[in-house]
């Protein structure tokens, strides 16, 4: 009798041990999606594959008419979407700090003059604008940028990225207003071109 | 006879035994250790690895500041190779009976981003060390400061942050 108790016993601690094991593996599983999630909180929206990754970007603005904005440029006046009205553009939000966002910039520029007859417009928007006019005009002269450079307030940050603070964000919007392409971190230089492309053809003639 | 088949037993399933307290404790452990890995999120891109040092008082002494960086990023050396960029800073604040000398920085490792591999960046990644010289008053000390710092990933930026760091030791 005692013997069986005792192998009842030893029969119960292994399945303890078995369902341990198995609470801890399940543990460890939600464990490693959390933490997955952490590094997904810290790059919003993409993964290191991902860069520049159209599909990589937020998408909540993919599909519907872009945000309106009056910005300050750097010579203090004020610039709005509307005055964009009815041209292919593509707003960068970029940063002083931003050593990707100088990668691309130039790239930009190029764009801008090379689809210039297509009515194409390049607009940045600073997103660290706190670091004030002359710093910025500083970096975008360093960076042979002539399009224009507009300062960021929240709305606008609220508006379009939506409490990402990862740079560069690019929207590419159509002649009709729309937003059809969100692009997240510096992509290569030719997939740059072929959104800028697709922009511009986008929303009929 | 109950007692040789008890002893019997006993040798029978100790192994067993042992071995269901060493899972059970080994399982409980790697729970704990998980448990602080799992609400650890990685929110901030840099962690100070603070462990209490201690040093010869009143002689001169290198304490070491060790830093880690959330892997699948980089943050700016203190020398970035351009100017636009905003370096690896640690301000330090006065601390009784501490005299603190010149930081000494780690030298960056070379970075590019991908598409632009021309550009070499000079950046921290993985750990760091930073010296700080010092002579203290034998006693418990502490240095508060601020890392400052710019993190990337290798296809886009994050705003500067700041990570508060408290310099625990005792010099004897």
């Amino acid at each position: 009798m005692r013997r069986a108790i005792l192998l009842l016993m030893m029969a119960a601690g292994l399945a303890l041990v078995v369902w341990s094991g198995w609470q801890n593996l399940r543990q460890r599983r939600s464990a490693m999606q959390a933490q997955q999630q952490g590094r997904i909180d810290l790059m919003p929206g993409m993964s290191s594959a991902a860069a520049g990754d159209p599909s990589a970007g937020q998408s909540q603005l993919r599909g519907q008419p872009a945000p309106a904005f009056n910005l300050l440029d750097l010579n203090g006046k004020t610039v709005s979407l509307s005055n964009f009205k009815g041209r292919p553009l593509l707003i960068n939000f970029w940063g002083t700090y931003c050593a990707p966002c100088k990668i691309e910039m130039p790239w930009l520029e190029e764009f801008s003059k090379t689809y210039a007859p297509d009515g194409f417009q390049v607009i940045g928007i600073t997103y660290d604008s706190e670091v004030g006019r002359d710093i910025i005009a500083k970096d975008v002269h360093k960076l042979g940028v002539t399009y224009p450079i507009l300062l960021s307030t929240p709305k606008a940050e609220n508006d379009y990225l939506s409490g990402t603070e990862a740079l560069p964000m690019s929207f590419y919007i159509d002649k009709t207003g729309k937003v059809i392409e969100v692009t997240a971190g510096l992509g290569s230089k030719d997939e740059l071109e072929s959104m800028v492309k697709e922009t511009i053809a986008s929303g009929g003639q | 006879m109950k007692a040789t088949w008890l002893n019997r037993t006993r040798h029978t399933f100790a192994p067993i035994v042992s071995l269901v307290f060493i899972l059970a404790t080994t399982s409980h452990l790697g729970c704990a250790q998980l448990g602080m890995d799992a609400s650890a999120k990685p929110r901030a891109t840099v962690l100070y690895a603070a462990e209490p040092q201690t040093v010869p008082a009143a002689r001169r002494a290198v304490l070491e500041l060790r830093f880690q960086i959330v892997p699948g990023f980089h943050i700016n050396s203190h020398t970035p190779n351009s100017q636009l960029l905003i370096p690896t800073t640690l301000a330090l604040q006065p601390a009784e009976g501490v005299k603190a000398g010149e930081l000494v920085y780690p030298a960056g490792v070379p970075y590019s981003f991908p598409f632009d591999p021309a550009d070499k960046l000079d950046v921290y990644a993985g750990d760091f060390i930073i010296r700080l010289p010092i002579v203290a008053t034998a006693g418990d000390h502490a240095i508060d400061g601020t890392l400052k710092y710019q993190a990337c990933d290798n296809a886009s930026c994050y705003p500067p942050k700041t990570l508060p760091v408290r310099i625990v030791f005792t010099a004897k």
